[in-house]
């Protein structure tokens, strides 16, 4: 199967929060009262029950004039994702659609991921159990991986009306991302691709008017060289150890036994 | 230490069984990532039209017993080819939200409080208030001319209305009550 990524084009997003609402409907979210921030912008940042935040930001010009930015901000589902290093129960996984989603089975709600992750994207919902127990389980953005099985479109982007999220071929959006790039460059000079290396891109791609620090995205987001050595060199070693550990515990109470039950049958023929 | 056959293979097999299940601690890059059931699986949409601006985009309506359970822009519907606004998505909550008001409610003149009435109560009520206010303050001439008008009841229409229905409510408010105040919720 082709590679898949969500382009999201800011510059043609007229700031109408569909994404926002087709979202908490798709995914049964309940609604968050947010109180007044000052500014366009419904919720303050992304959380458990709020997976995707259209952020307002304005900007002033050098030229004295106003840029109102807006950015469909959600889980980028990086291609190395941090939170997917920092889960210690490998509860958080790529899909074939190059989403990254959390298995609610497994997660055990201890919030490695939350601080791992560059874009806040990720955060812990708090549920109640049956005996009226609290726990807590990470919840974001799943990219819709449901309805991308059975070949629709993310919510959001089913949603759009004005073509600012479509979700299709990689190589396709991408290059009609740098089409669209030279078309803008005019009106925004610091206009760009985000689509950040150091994390071997990311499966949502964005079309920035302004540089991305603008957008409050990290420059160059990286995974933690602490989680890589942890994950991918720690953990497993620490499980080897495990089970040699293990293996030589059975192994010698094993060998011991059949010692034992040849010192009782065969008398003092084999010594050590 | 020596090992007759038997015991080497008793050995042998203890540690296979070891390593199998320790292999099991190691097997996670095949854990298969776990998404939720398909929820509008199976759940015949019905169409509709979007209650609420002048333009009327088409919603499909999916519904599993009598609950809403999602709502989607209709992608066949030549208007909004599938896309909606944040408002039209919106548009389950019309049927599932808590604050939905089910009944006519009746605020008596001088009460602060609504209380529930039944149909035939809130029918005959507003029927009664027009035909009242109508006779009260209706206009046969003005300046020498036949107005036959009343400025004191207004109508107002809703996105919802097609064509032939605000035709006839355009016949019945303004040729047939005489109101002149007849505005649209979509105006804008």
């Amino acid at each position: 199967m082709a590679e898949t990524i969500k382009l999201v084009d800011v510059t043609k997003c007229d700031g109408c929060r569909a994404c926002m609402v087709s979202c908490k409907n798709w995914n049964d979210l309940p609604s968050e009262m947010e109180d007044f921030h000052g500014s366009y912008q419904s919720h303050e940042k992304i959380t458990a029950n709020t997976w995707n935040v259209l952020t307002f930001n304005e900007q002033e010009r050098k030229d004295g004039g106003l840029d109102w930015l807006f950015r469909h901000s959600s889980c980028l589902h990086c291609t190395e994702a941090a939170c997917e290093k920092a889960c210690p129960e490998n509860a958080i996984s790529h899909t074939e659609f190059g989403s990254v989603v959390v298995d609610y089975d497994t997660c055990v709600g201890c919030g490695y991921c939350v601080q791992a992750c560059s874009f806040d994207a990720i955060n812990l919902a708090t549920y109640i159990d049956k005996n009226g127990k609290e726990f807590r389980k990470a919840q974001k953005c799943t990219q819709c991986t449901d309805r991308l099985e059975e070949g629709l479109q993310p919510a959001c982007a089913t949603a759009c009306h004005t073509g600012a999220i479509v979700y299709g071929d990689k190589d396709e959006l991408l290059s009609s991302a740098e089409d669209r790039l030279a078309q803008i460059k005019e009106r925004y000079p610091n206009a760009n691709i985000y689509n950040p290396q150091g994390i071997s891109g990311t499966n949502t791609v964005y079309i920035l008017a302004d540089k991305p620090t603008t957008y409050g995205l990290p420059e160059n987001p990286k995974v933690a060289l602490s989680q890589i050595v942890w994950k991918d060199y720690a953990q497993p070693i620490g499980k080897m150890m495990l089970g040699a550990t293990t293996m030589a515990v059975i192994g010698s109470f094993i060998a011991t036994n059949l010692n034992k039950k040849n010192h009782s049958s065969e008398g003092d023929q084999s010594h050590e | 230490m020596e090992f007759t056959r038997r015991q080497f293979l008793k050995l042998s097999g203890a540690v296979a069984a070891t390593l199998a299940v320790v292999e099991l601690g190691f097997d996670d890059k095949g854990a298969r990532a776990k998404t939720r059931e398909f929820k509008i699986a199976e759940l015949k949409p019905t169409p509709t039209i979007c209650p609420y601006c002048a333009v009327g985009c088409g919603i499909l309506v999916y519904s599993k017993g009598d609950d809403v359970v999602y709502t989607e822009g209709d992608p066949d519907h030549p208007i909004n080819e599938g896309s909606l606004c944040s408002k039209g998505t919106t548009v389950r909550q019309v049927y599932t939200s808590e604050k939905r008001i089910t009944k006519p409610m009746y605020r008596a003149p001088g009460s602060d409080k609504w209380k529930e009435v039944d149909w035939d109560f809130a029918l005959e009520k507003v029927a009664k208030n027009i035909k009242e206010t109508r006779d009260r303050t209706f206009i046969h001439k003005e300046k020498g001319l036949t107005v036959n008008r009343t400025d004191s009841i207004a109508y107002l229409g809703g996105a919802a209305l097609d064509n032939e229905e605000c035709h006839l409510l355009q016949k019945l408010f303004r040729a047939g009550l005489g109101l002149t105040y007849i505005e649209h919720q979509a105006r804008i």
